[in-house]
């Protein structure tokens, strides 16, 4: 480790974390915290940490001292100054800590003593990169082609205006009361109607008015800059939908494949430029507006902070994107970053090439929100309504797009040829034109139907390339249908991602004898390493996906390794809950001292984070995917979560030693507003069950009832099959917070017995400082302590202090989803937070 | 798409299904690992007689550009993917990477296991190899037989002057096999351009009074080429400003003293960092090159080195300590590849404006 610190002040650092997750923000942040905290720590540097969300990995770090409390400037002030903190880092906590930190530093007051320093980007900057129309007039300053806005109040105005600019024109609101609609003005008769609507929607009747982009090519860059001013672009990807639907509920790939050389050329050229204007000294993300055939770029929004893109790009190329982003940031040039030992030695400085195409998949919360009866506007457009995201990993477009559909966990019939059938031929267009979540369904449904390329081209303003992966797609598929039984078409099917499910569907029979014609034709996966070389250099590689070629890069870590089977991307209900659990899974793994190997496709929490596994699988987590890890892998234990309950017996039909982490398949419904849900915790160790303590859930909040509770009658320790956490269940109609709960109320009608959420036992573990999680596979595995035994016979008989209470997020389910009723946010959590009732 | 076979000289064999020209096919393989810019590489001279094994996984999906040719005519061997995308965005004629492949009678072949390959090539290094239907022993046998030429400058180059005018400085071009990225550079700068033989010699050059002088790319071993070549640049380096590019880097170090190494593996591929030594700055710069001016053969007294490769040490660019004459191993005109490059023309000009104004004055 190099010891070069070019700023020598820093001793006491603090990471803003970025607080609760909400649409478009999941655990990207907490995950580069936590990534690179050790390595500060290791170079003597005191960490410090803050966040509210209770899921936040990094609050559990040894590597630093760690503040659990609501993001607030007043509680940011308070823990730099009794820390005597001297340099805060925002940009690792994205954008929600830049604007926190810049209202600490603009509340700042002389007496508060001298402001700590800013790592990364200067104060100046951030209040610039905070103001929108500042920083797009410093961009047009410094030549970069940007979309001028107009801010104007009055119609004669914009009659004005109309001389100097052309349509097609977007009109929005400035500063919207409430949903910002655009109207995209094509034709002058619209132009004045359009106007209207958009000052009706702005709280000072103020219009803006930009060139209308909508139908343009988006396309992402992650660049570097160091302190001596060096710069290397470290990822790229592609929207297949253009501008219009937002990024994040695009399919998007990696690396660019349909946009020309020298275009991409000059935009790395401008998000460079963009860099040395800001004087950055971490990552860059530069979204651009591309027109192929006129030429025309458009930078539309710069982004100098970790985000989804930055995770995304380093799981896709393996290039240390963290890691590299801190030594940038307290000051050590590009070359003299010296990597842990699994990075190539010169992976800092090489710009991360792909042999591989990696898609993302948006996940939407629409049929979990149908199953509840709850209808939503599912069509897509500049407000973003997924929720999480998939990577689907290949060596060609449909490879990946296959194991990506198969990671969102999209119903199999949904993608067979024989669906859609029943669309008629103007709503297919009309869906074609308006796209909907499920649109590359209707692309291949179109297809079938004979129209040209070109023609859906021109009517959807998405790359010919996709079109032809489409037909290809369609010709794989209906070729397997008719050749039932051909060895090759099998082979072919399975170079191209198809499932051992849609196979057997295909040729109706069961994806055992699938598995089973596969192998006997030596047809099988062969595992290639993602690094950042593309196979120019020998490679250290930890990471691997599947494919079906010639050489398997894989060799089995150990006979007496462990699978984590992970739980996938962000889903509503799970919210970050699933991600928290199994990166606590690989860290308590570690900390016992196994080999550990992860399966999962997530590229926005800590669970496939280098250094939390020896070995990680980025793959789809169906049964047949997991088998494939298994067969070569020969693992001692595999941990699943309690919900994959098919995956669980096929494991054990196998033979293999499974340990379960116990959770229910869905979400539990939260109390309505006239109850209160009490719990009950306990904690059941395979033999005995040990109480935890009791809370209380009102609709929105939880907190924990400051009452000891030694004994527990009436359940029965035989339906608890699973070492784990579980809560015993009861209503009242009650909207009072309890100090104490009466024991007659236990085992009365209605209650029930469940596995505690993960996000309850995140909680518990914070407010009781009780490491919940890890305890939980410390039982799985046998290896509970005395110390654990004595600590679980105290727990009980112990009251909580601690005033934090777990209260829902404030997401705004309105804007996103529009939804046809209350949507209720335990069953649907997307984030949570703490409140201090203390 | 029928099945057909690569076959190295070391009888390693893969296999593949054919796409563009159906024929059988000789020459040096090698691997690039960029990930843009395909067209480019495919049509640059500096490939000629090479098989060229794509990183990138797919290979076509932004079609073939009227602006993209650096070369009209390609004259590689063959081209290794692993898939193949039919795009057009040829607005005359559905002219996707196949049909162009075809009308260049190139064979390619896809469905490869490229990783496989590239990570048996860094090992092995360049060698002899065949695209052929059948893996058979006569195959092999014919592979083994043949001697690839060594003449690509000569089959790249052209024979005769020809100008591209413009209305800015001189520039004589001489050419070893030139991309048109160096005469799209040059007329960025509206230059005035003679593009001359390699044939050419000193008479003929300072005939036509060029305010600079540029080396041009181009393929192949520089070693093969004539004395006189060395001769004509040891003496033009000392009357005119002079910028020499890949192969015509080579040849100015040659013609100063120096000497070449081949590179254990040969590099193309546009991700190295590349420092320029005197401001330490960082830059990235397409490169393709089997060889490197062997840094230990330099004479100090004449040149010194301006930039290095930091991933290989390799030496990628020098420059003459009393003359206006300097050079770069890798690819200034940033077609394909990273436009910070493209600096080094912006020296060359300076270089020529402080020489036509010394005789201004």
């Amino acid at each position: 480790m190099s010891n070069i610190l070019t700023n020598k002040t820093i001793k006491k650092l603090l990471f803003i974390g970025s607080g609760v997750n909400d649409f478009g923000k999941e655990a990207e942040h907490d995950s580069a915290i936590y990534q690179v905290m050790p390595e500060l720590t290791r170079r003597g540097i005191e960490v410090f940490v803050i966040d509210e969300n209770p899921y936040t990995l990094s609050l559990e770090s040894l590597s630093a001292t760690t503040f659990w409390q609501p993001l607030t400037v007043k509680n940011l002030k308070s823990v730099i100054l009794e820390n005597k903190i001297d340099t805060v880092v925002p940009l690792f906590g994205g954008e929600s800590s830049l604007r926190l930190w810049s209202e600490v530093v603009q509340s700042w007051n002389y007496g508060d003593g001298t402001m700590p320093n800013t790592l990364g980007l200067s104060i100046d900057m951030i209040l610039k990169v905070n103001n929108l129309p500042i920083l797009t007039q410093m961009m047009a300053q410094n030549g970069l082609p940007v979309i001028n806005n107009y801010v104007l109040k009055a119609q004669d105005e914009a009659n004005e205006l109309l001389r100097q600019v052309q349509l097609p024109l977007m009109v929005r609101a400035l500063h919207p009361i409430q949903n910002n609609t655009r109207h995209i003005v094509d034709r002058l008769d619209d132009f004045e109607s359009a106007i209207k609507a958009a000052k009706s929607q702005s709280v000072t009747q103020e219009v803006i008015i930009s060139k209308a982009i909508n139908g343009l090519k988006e396309i992402s860059l992650e660049v570097l800059r160091d302190s001596r001013g060096n710069k290397l672009q470290i990822g790229a990807s592609e929207d297949m939908d253009p501008i219009g639907i937002h990024t994040q509920d695009s399919l998007s790939i990696s690396p660019i494949l349909t946009v020309q050389d020298q275009l991409i050329s000059k935009m790395r050229s401008y998000a460079f430029k963009i860099a040395d204007m800001l004087h950055l000294e971490g990552v860059l993300h530069v979204r651009f507006a591309v027109n192929d055939d006129s030429h025309e770029i458009f930078v539309i929004k710069v982004s100098p902070y970790i985000d989804q893109m930055a995770t995304r790009t380093a799981l896709c190329t393996g290039y240390p994107t963290m890691l590299v982003a801190m030594n940038l940031a307290i000051g050590v040039p590009l070359e003299e970053i010296v990597l842990p030992r699994n990075f190539g030695a010169n992976a800092a400085m090489m710009e991360p090439m792909m042999d591989h195409v990696v898609v993302k998949l948006p996940i939407f919360p629409f049929g979990e929100l149908a199953e509840a009866g709850i209808s939503v506007n599912r069509k897509l457009n500049s407000v973003q309504k997924s929720v999480g995201t998939t990577l689907g990993f290949g060596r060609t477009f449909i490879e990946a797009l296959e194991k990506a559909i198969r990671s969102a966990h999209f119903n199999n019939t949904s993608f067979s040829p024989t669906n859609m059938a029943t669309i008629n031929d103007d709503s297919l267009i009309q869906q074609l034109i308006h796209s909907e979540d499920n649109r590359v369904l209707l692309l291949i449904e179109a297809i079938k139907r004979g129209y040209e390329i070109d023609e859906l081209a021109e009517l959807t303003n998405i790359d010919e390339f996709f079109f032809h992966q489409l037909v290809h797609l369609h010709e794989i598929e209906s070729q397997i249908e008719q050749d039932i039984d051909s060895i090759s078409s099998l082979r072919r099917g399975k170079k191209y991602g198809l499932s051992d499910g849609l196979l057997a569907r295909f040729w109706h029979t069961d994806f055992n004898i699938i598995r089973a014609l596969a192998k006997e034709n030596g047809i099988d996966a062969t595992y290639k390493a993602v690094e950042p070389s593309a196979g120019e250099f020998p490679e250290n590689a930890r990471q691997y996906y599947a494919t079906y070629e010639s050489e398997n890069e894989s060799a089995p870590i150990s006979s007496e390794s462990i699978l984590v089977i992970g739980s996938g991307a962000f889903r509503m209900g799970d919210a970050a809950s699933g991600g928290y659990a199994t990166s606590v899974t690989l860290s308590e793994l570690k900390r016992l001292q196994y080999q550990t190997i992860i399966m999962n496709n997530n590229p926005n929490d800590a669970t496939l984070l280098p250094h939390l596994a020896d070995k990680q699988y980025l793959e789809p987590l169906e049964i047949s995917d997991v088998m494939k890890v298994v067969e070569l892998e020969s693992p001692q234990t595999i941990i699943v979560p309690g919900n994959r309950k098919k995956l669980i017996d096929a494991l054990k039909v196998l033979g293999q030693k499974v340990v379960i982490l116990p959770k229910e398949k869905h979400m539990p419904i939260g109390p309505n507003e006239k109850q209160s849900e009490f719990a009950i915790n306990l904690f059941f160790d395979g033999e005995k069950i040990y109480p935890i303590n009791l809370t209380q859930h009102m609709a929105g909040e939880m907190r924990i009832i400051p009452q000891m509770i030694e004994t527990i009658d009436g359940i029965d320790v035989l339906s608890l099959k699973n070492p784990g956490v579980y809560q015993f269940i009861w209503y009242q109609e009650t909207i009072k917070w309890q100090e104490t709960i009466r024991a007659s109320s236990f085992g009365k009608d209605g209650s029930w017995v469940r596995p505690m959420p993960f996000g309850q036992i995140a909680y518990l573990t914070k407010v009781m400082d009780v490491p919940l999680m890890r305890m939980i596979v410390r039982a799985g595995l046998g290896r509970l302590t005395d110390q654990d035994f004595e600590l679980l016979n105290t727990l009980g008989k112990r009251v909580t202090h601690n005033k934090l209470s777990l209260v829902a997020g404030d997401i705004n389910y309105g804007l996103h989803l529009q939804p046809n009723q209350v949507i209720d946010g335990t069953r649907f959590e997307i984030g949570v937070g703490v409140d201090d009732h203390g | 798409m029928t099945e057909r076979h690569l076959i190295l000289e070391d009888g390693t064999i893969f296999k593949g299904l054919g796409f563009g020209a159906p024929a059988t096919t000789f020459g040096e393989i090698i691997f690039h690992t960029a990930m843009t810019g395909y067209q480019e590489i495919i049509t640059d001279p500096i490939y000629d007689g090479q098989m060229i094994v794509f990183a990138m996984p797919v290979v076509g999906a932004s079609g073939i550009h009227a602006e993209a040719y650096e070369s009209v005519k390609p004259t590689i061997r063959g081209m290794i993917v692993h898939d193949l995308a039919e795009v057009s965005v040829n607005r005359q004629r559905r002219m996707n990477l196949d049909r162009f492949l075809k009308q260049h009678n190139i064979p390619g072949l896809y469905q490869v296991d490229t990783r496989q390959l590239i990570r048996h090539l860094r090992e092995t290094g360049p060698q002899k190899a065949t695209i052929v239907d059948y893996a058979d022993e006569h195959a092999v046998d014919q592979l083994v037989a043949t001697v690839l030429t060594n003449k690509q400058v000569q089959n790249t180059a052209t024979p005769k002057p020809y100008a591209n005018p413009g209305r800015g400085r001189h520039i004589v071009v001489i050419d070893f096999g030139l991309k048109h990225g160096i005469l799209r550079m040059l007329g960025d700068y509206d230059a005035n351009v003679s593009v001359l033989p390699y044939t050419t010699n000193v008479e003929e050059v300072l005939t036509l009074d060029p305010d600079g002088i540029i080396l041009s790319t181009g393929p192949g071993d520089p070693r093969t080429l004539p004395e006189s070549v060395l001769t004509l640049i040891r003496v033009l380096q000392t009357k005119v400003p002079m910028l020499g590019i890949g192969l015509g880097h080579e040849l100015f170090a040659l013609s100063n003293g120096a000497e070449l190494m081949p590179l254990p593996s040969e590099h193309h591929g546009m991700n190295h960092p590349i420092q320029e030594i005197i401001s330490r700055q960082i830059f990235y710069a397409m490169q393709g090159q089997g060889y490197a001016v062997n840094a230990e053969t330099i004479d100090r007294k004449k040149l010194f080195v301006t930039y290095r490769d930091l991933v290989d040490g390799a030496v990628q660019g020098l420059r003459h300590r009393e003359y206006p004459a300097f050079s770069v191993q890798f690819f200034p005109d940033a077609a394909p590849g990273p436009l910070e490059a493209t600096e080094v023309f912006a020296d060359f000009f300076e270089t020529v404006e402080d020489y036509v104004e010394h005789f201004n004055q």
